[in-house]
């Protein structure tokens, strides 16, 4: 929150900048608003604060994935098409060591807070390791080839995941068990579901813990001093080989857990389930602005919103359509995204 | 070069004493062989293999047929556990190479048969399917060529039919279901607001429209209609919110497990009632839509199933009960086994009668085929079974099935009109 303050003067230059295309952007935009407005006006004030939850909820775990998108393209411009496939192992993983936990559906209870947790832990390390070794097997080598080269390793690495998965449970959807309270109450017109809150919670925290730590951390620092300038970094003494596993770690502890909570929150995971939300937060990244963290997180939230919406009062066949036209009217109209791009200052 | 023709003679020797093997059984004025296609490994073996143990059971227990010996010749389609069409055409044209092969039981999924009936069409080969319900594999519906993208004519290229089925085909699930859930309890379910979704395919679409046009019809308000890709939608929160606060009682599925129908009865918990209703087709009529819907995997689930349920059949249950004998494990006895009996027995009378109509000598394949579409009233597991000119039966049956205690079992079920429209 801090960096898109201070941000803001240079979001204000771009805006002087290309003014035409930000009026033909702003227009589409109050057309959809007023669309949507009365479409929301048909139905009752409780339909609408009930979607706008699920919206914040969705919008939130897309958040935790997107974070790990512009890390990674922030520090080495690679789009980590596997990591998607991460967000699905954490489902995965945490589903495997449910057991070992004593953890099962219709268990639910504070006294599961705490090994929940602890599996969340352990989940969020294994996914940070299952990517480190990707980024050692898959995109160190080339790191110095063709950008299309990485691209493509993403996207073989990506498919050995979901083969991984899908061999490993089989082509089927898992029941994940639900562990979160299932209790709602209304404030007003307001129906609210204590599960949604704690997804949002869970997702904000760890949003805020990781922004923070990257801020203000001297691996943040030296993360971001890679990220300009990749060789000066090294003159100064970091260790880039290590800087840049550190963000593939932590990038993956966040889609881990983001794998978790969405498993908790839909009740079921699936191998493929990565694929298109993993497109979906990579547009999120773009759409906040590649490379900046607030903004992927700002991108995350406004997606999963869109999404929401556009399910529930238009119709779900258009949602996709939306989502990547969205990804396609940023990259032509705005390609620093909301919030601006992280562009190295080379 | 005499170690070459020492090689030729030998496999000359083998060829006449498998020649001779064949033809001098004790008896037997032959042997007939009856194939069958089904996907028996893999995920779909749970709903295959069961189908396939049950024509087994059929073609053994028949042993002969006016006096030729039968044997039964399995096929599988699965490719890595999931049927496949181009498999299952590599199969036909097998069969088709193999003489003694006069018809087969099979496909059990309907864009099997898509691929297989025009192979199969022009050789031409017997075909009786125990399971596929798609509507436009024999009836030509004005919608087929755009939504299937083939009709009923375009699979026929010889002109004439070759392919038959006991299951009763699409268009009798969504109204039928329809018709339940309007019906006051406790005939049927009495709820009069519901909504409607479907997973934009061809079967989901087409059997959530004909559940919303007749239950509209009938009386009915459909309250919320929503479509999904199931290859996006996996949070169905939203969908649900909508329903509820549109009034629905009920929520009426057109899909199967595999695109994801039954998820949403799975986030449920919490935001319904456990005893808000779930209805869909026989899509959603198996255990992977128990797994999916976890702890709303209730009694307020109903399915409906193409074809009749053998064990309510008292005249088949001596038939039934060898069966368990002979295959007494759980997983022996799949929603098709005994539509998988009916259809190879089917197929050894058709045979029988097409020998006589031939003077007692090995009929031809197309011989076979005309007997098949001249099948009446024949005393099947599953019901008396008749088959039209298309190859439908002309009273197919729908069955109805409810959870209980986390397993589908059977509910009611009754005969469905003529298929032609």
């Amino acid at each position: 929150m801090i960096g898109a303050l201070a941000r803001m003067p240079s979001t204000l230059r771009t805006l002087g900048s290309s003014q035409v295309s930000n009026l033909i952007g702003l227009l589409i935009v109050a057309a959809a608003l007023a669309l949507t407005l009365q479409h929301v006006l048909q139905h009752s004030a409780s339909l609408f604060f009930q979607i706008l939850i699920i919206g914040i909820a969705d919008g939130s775990i897309y958040a935790l994935i997107a974070l790990g998108y512009t890390m990674v393209y922030g520090i080495i411009e690679l789009i980590n098409f596997a990591h998607g496939d991460v967000f699905t192992l954490g489902g995965y993983f945490s589903l495997a060591l449910f057991p070992i936990f004593g953890i099962a559906e219709g268990k639910a209870g504070f006294g599961y807070v705490i090994p929940l947790l602890i599996v969340a832990l352990i989940t969020m390390l294994l996914c940070g390791l299952v990517n480190i070794t990707i980024e050692r097997v898959a995109y160190r080598p080339l790191r110095n080839a063709p950008r299309l080269a990485p691209l493509i390793t993403a996207i073989g690495m990506s498919s050995v995941l979901e083969g991984a998965m899908y061999l490993w449970r089989g082509p089927f959807s898992l029941h994940y068990p639900d562990l979160l309270p299932l209790t709602r109450f209304n404030i007003g017109p307001v129906n609210i579901g204590v599960k949604d809150l704690i997804v949002i919670a869970f997702a904000v925290i760890l949003v805020v813990v990781f922004t923070l730590f990257i801020n203000l951390s001297k691996l943040g620092k030296a993360m971001r001093a890679t990220a300009q300038d990749r060789d000066a970094a090294q003159l100064m003494g970091i260790d880039i080989n290590r800087t840049i596993s550190a963000t593939f770690f932590i990038g993956a502890a966040l889609a881990g857990a983001g794998g978790i909570t969405w498993g908790l929150y839909i009740s079921s995971v699936d191998p493929f389930l990565g694929f298109i939300t993993g497109l979906i937060a990579f547009t999120a990244a773009v759409f906040g602005g590649i490379g900046n963290i607030p903004g992927a997180a700002l991108g995350g939230l406004l997606i999963g919103l869109i999404r929401a919406f556009s399910d529930s009062y238009f119709d779900s066949s258009w949602t996709e359509v939306l989502i990547f036209g969205i990804l396609i009217a940023t990259l032509v109209f705005r390609p620093t995204g909301l919030l601006g791009m992280r562009v190295p200052e080379k | 070069m005499v170690r070459a023709r020492g090689l030729a003679v030998l496999i000359i020797a083998t060829f006449v004493a498998f020649a001779c093997g064949g033809t001098t059984s004790s008896g037997s004025k032959g042997e007939i062989d009856i194939a069958s296609d089904l996907p028996t490994s893999g995920a779909d073996a749970s709903s295959g293999l069961p189908t396939q143990e049950g024509a087994n059971f059929a073609v053994t227990r028949a042993g002969t047929v006016r006096g030729y010996t039968l044997k039964f010749v399995p096929f599988d389609d699965s490719v890595n556990g999931v049927h496949d069409p181009a498999h299952g055409v590599q199969n036909v044209q097998a069969m088709i190479s193999n003489n003694l092969i006069l018809g087969m039981v099979g496909p059990f999924n309907s864009n099997v048969a898509k691929a297989e009936i025009p192979v199969a069409n022009a050789a031409p080969l017997a075909m009786m399917s125990p399971s596929n319900t798609n509507e436009c594999l024999t009836v030509t519906y004005s919608y087929c060529q755009s939504a299937d993208g083939f009709t009923a004519e375009s699979l026929r290229p010889s002109g004439s039919n070759n392919y038959f089925r006991v299951a009763a085909p699409d268009t009798f699930q969504g109204p039928a279901m329809a018709d339940f859930a309007l019906k006051a309890a406790p005939a049927g379910l009495g709820i009069t607001k519901i909504a409607v979704w479907d997973d934009e395919e061809t079967f989901g679409q087409g059997v959530a429209n004909n559940f919303a046009k007749e239950f509209t019809a009938k009386g009915g308000t459909v309250v919320d209609r929503k479509s999904y890709d199931p290859k996006a939608k996996s949070d169905f929160h939203d969908f649900l919110a909508s329903a509820k606060a549109n009034g629905a009682q009920g929520i009426y599925v057109g899909g199967t497990s595999a695109t994801g129908a039954c998820k949403a009865r799975g986030q449920m918990a919490g935001l319904f009632n456990p005893d808000i209703y779930y209805l869909g087709p026989d899509g959603i009529g198996d255990a992977q839509c128990l797994t999916d819907s976890g702890s709303m995997a209730t009694s307020n689930m109903y399915a409906t199933q193409g074809v009749a349920d053998a064990t309510q059949n008292p005249s088949a249950a001596t038939i039934v009960a060898a069966y368990k004998a002979a295959y007494p494990g759980a997983s022996n006895i799949g929603a098709y086994t005994f539509a998988g009996y009916d259809c190879a027995a089917i197929l050894i009378d058709a045979i029988g009668r097409a020998i006589d109509a031939n003077g007692g000598k090995t009929p031809t394949r197309a011989q076979v085929i005309t007997a098949l579409g001249q099948t009446k009233n024949f005393q099947g597991l599953t019901g008396v079974i008749t088959l039209n000119t298309a190859g439908d039966q002309t009273t197919p049956t729908l069955q109805f099935q409810q959870v209980q205690n986390g397993a589908w079992v059977f509910k009611s079920q009754f005969a469905v009109g003529g298929t032609t429209s």
